[in-house]
């Protein structure tokens, strides 16, 4: 039908690259240039601002190789568990690396006490910058437990730095611009398809796209009506102009 | 979804407010003549005292402090500790506030790691705690006859997916989720306290909020219990019960175990937002020391406020440091 199709992710775990080889073992066509992921997004940011230090990463290697990909230093990720106590830690383990200017938070499967530590003191700096990938709560899951999302962590060093993390994917303002700016989108012809209505539609919303809910993954039916019935102005911009149960149902209507 | 609250705080925010004409009048209690400061004290039974800042900072004894206590024993008056520290026990605390020279018994002191069992205990409390914090809450929960686990290291081995497909399963016994500060948090906790949490009778309960740690060594900013609540707080999608100042729990424990008179009790503490609001909240005479987190700048700032919240965090009194009182009271 000639639209173009971008596929947008809070991921923060992988690179394009990975994105795209997911995407097609999984049946869909993607090129690099169509993957718009919150570790690539970290590393476009760190471009626009000229960013010319290290930065911290409380994540994975998705956010590193996109800096490398971008040339730009970084610690390294992994493990960094607690290997005596608190006191020791803080004498003696914590070695700071005076190049850093900016502390990155993503999904870290890896998260410790001691990464909160080295991340909460470079923050100290009022001039090192604070971003998090994104603030997704939890991962679906279809098993009765919660899956901690990206909004874990940003929290916690939100809550011990007392600053505010610059966020970069959905719904922030950022990703909006990236999508408008860097690939010429006009907003008025654009369809946002999403699963969750605090980031997907609510990013659709705020960039003025169309938006239409698929009821496959996070949000219920009952929660969009719910939204629809507040008197609370912010949840209005949550409800989607359209929903459908699944993507796959499209197809006889466009076919 | 809603909160489980099954405690009914004794004090209400009323009784501070029928004072709150006598409190925008901030006192320097340095400056009151002797009679001014007898009179005060002999309308005092009970002086609860915030330690970190107040009796000591980072470990050195603020000068003064430990014979101002002794002195206000020998008026006669019940002198209890009050510390948002939940890591250690009572009697650990005991010997931690001996070293530096303040005498006490388990009997003095009130720790949130003591506090969040005596919660427990008070409300029947018979089912499994998880536990997102250290031994000091285990061993306090111990003592009381509850069971706990989930206290130590806790890492991801293997990856996300089978720690949630395979590694991970709920205890059915489970009936709370206790969460204090913990060096050993990890993803793992954090999914599994959600994880029950995600069942609307199992309680959630905090035992501070504090975001750092009130010492500084080697610069390093310490990450606070709050910080490892909010994280828990963030993913279960629900908020915790608190435990610790300025959460009024601890005037209804007081309550429970010794004959405390709220109007004939003194708050000491050096932070307004934990300390002083409690002592506002339960309708106790409040004293600010400087030696602490707050100046005199902040107290003014507050008592100038439009929000009537701030002037919830204005102290009755203040001193410089709590030596200070010493001359007036011998």
């Amino acid at each position: 039908m000639g639209k173009r199709v971008f596929y947008v992710t809070n991921n923060s775990s992988k690179t394009r690259d990975e994105i795209v080889s997911k995407c097609s073992r999984l049946g869909y066509p993607a090129t690099r240039d169509n993957i718009l992921s919150t570790a690539y997004l970290t590393a476009c940011y760190l471009q626009d601002i000229v960013f010319k230090k290290k930065v911290y990463v409380v994540g994975s290697k998705g956010i590193t190789q996109e800096l490398d990909a971008a040339g730009i230093k970084h610690l390294d990720v992994g493990p960094d568990p607690m290997c005596s106590d608190v006191a020791s830690l803080l004498r003696n383990e914590v070695q700071l690396d005076k190049d850093v200017g900016a502390v990155v938070v993503g999904f870290d499967e890896h998260f410790s006490f001691p990464k909160m530590v080295k991340a909460a003191t470079y923050l100290k700096q009022p001039n090192c910058i604070f971003i998090g990938t994104n603030t997704d709560e939890i991962l679906p899951t279809e098993f009765p437990l919660t899956v901690p999302g990206t909004g874990t962590f940003v929290r916690a060093m939100e809550t011990c730095t007392n600053r505010k993390a610059f966020k970069i994917g959905k719904p922030s303002p950022y990703v909006c611009e990236a999508i408008i700016k860097r690939h010429k989108v006009d907003p008025k012809k654009t369809l946002m398809i999403g699963d969750r209505c605090n980031t997907d539609i609510l990013f659709g919303t705020r960039c003025g796209f169309k938006t239409l809910l698929v009821l496959t993954g996070v949000t219920t039916l009952g929660e969009v009506h719910q939204l629809e019935k507040s008197s609370n102005k912010e949840d209005q911009e949550l409800v989607p102009d359209y929903y459908i149960d699944r993507l796959g149902d499209m197809l006889p209507l466009i076919s | 979804m809603a909160e489980l609250c099954l405690h009914s705080p004794i004090c209400l925010h009323g009784i501070g407010k029928e004072k709150g004409s006598i409190r925008m009048s901030i006192k320097n209690l340095a400056s009151l003549s002797r009679d001014e400061v007898k009179n005060l004290f002999s309308s005092i039974d009970t002086i609860l005292t915030d330690c970190d800042g107040v009796l000591w900072l980072h470990m050195k004894i603020l000068p003064g402090a430990p014979d101002v206590l002794n002195k206000f024993r020998e008026m006669g008056k019940r002198v209890f500790y009050i510390t948002n520290n939940n890591v250690i026990t009572r009697e650990e605390f005991c010997v931690k506030c001996d070293k530096l020279g303040f005498t006490s018994t388990k009997d003095d002191v009130l720790t949130t790691s003591y506090l969040t069992a005596c919660y427990l205990h008070d409300i029947g409390f018979k089912k499994k705690v998880y536990v997102v914090g250290t031994s000091g809450i285990s061993r306090e929960l111990s003592r009381l006859g509850i069971r706990s686990f989930g206290v130590g290291p806790d890492p991801l081995i293997s990856d996300v997916a089978t720690l949630v497909m395979k590694d991970f399963k709920l205890d059915p016994d489970v009936g709370a989720v206790i969460v204090g500060f913990d060096e050993y948090i990890s993803y793992p906790k954090i999914l599994k306290a959600a994880s029950y949490l995600n069942h609307p009778d199992c309680l959630f309960i905090a035992t501070n909020t504090d975001e750092r740690g009130p010492s500084f060594i080697n610069d390093c900013v310490i990450p606070g219990t709050g910080s490892m609540v909010a994280a828990i707080e963030t993913c279960a999608g629900r908020k915790p019960f608190l435990i610790g100042k300025p959460s009024t729990y601890i005037i209804d424990a007081i309550r429970k175990r010794y004959n405390v008179d709220p109007e004939r009790t003194l708050m000491i503490g050096d932070r307004c937002n934990t300390d002083i609001l409690l002592g506002t909240r339960c309708g106790f005479k409040t004293l600010l020391v400087l030696s602490g987190v707050n100046t005199l700048d902040d107290v003014m700032n507050w008592k100038q406020s439009d929000n009537e919240e701030d002037r919830g965090l204005v102290p009755d009194y203040y001193i410089g440091k709590l030596g200070d009182l010493l001359p007036l009271l011998t």
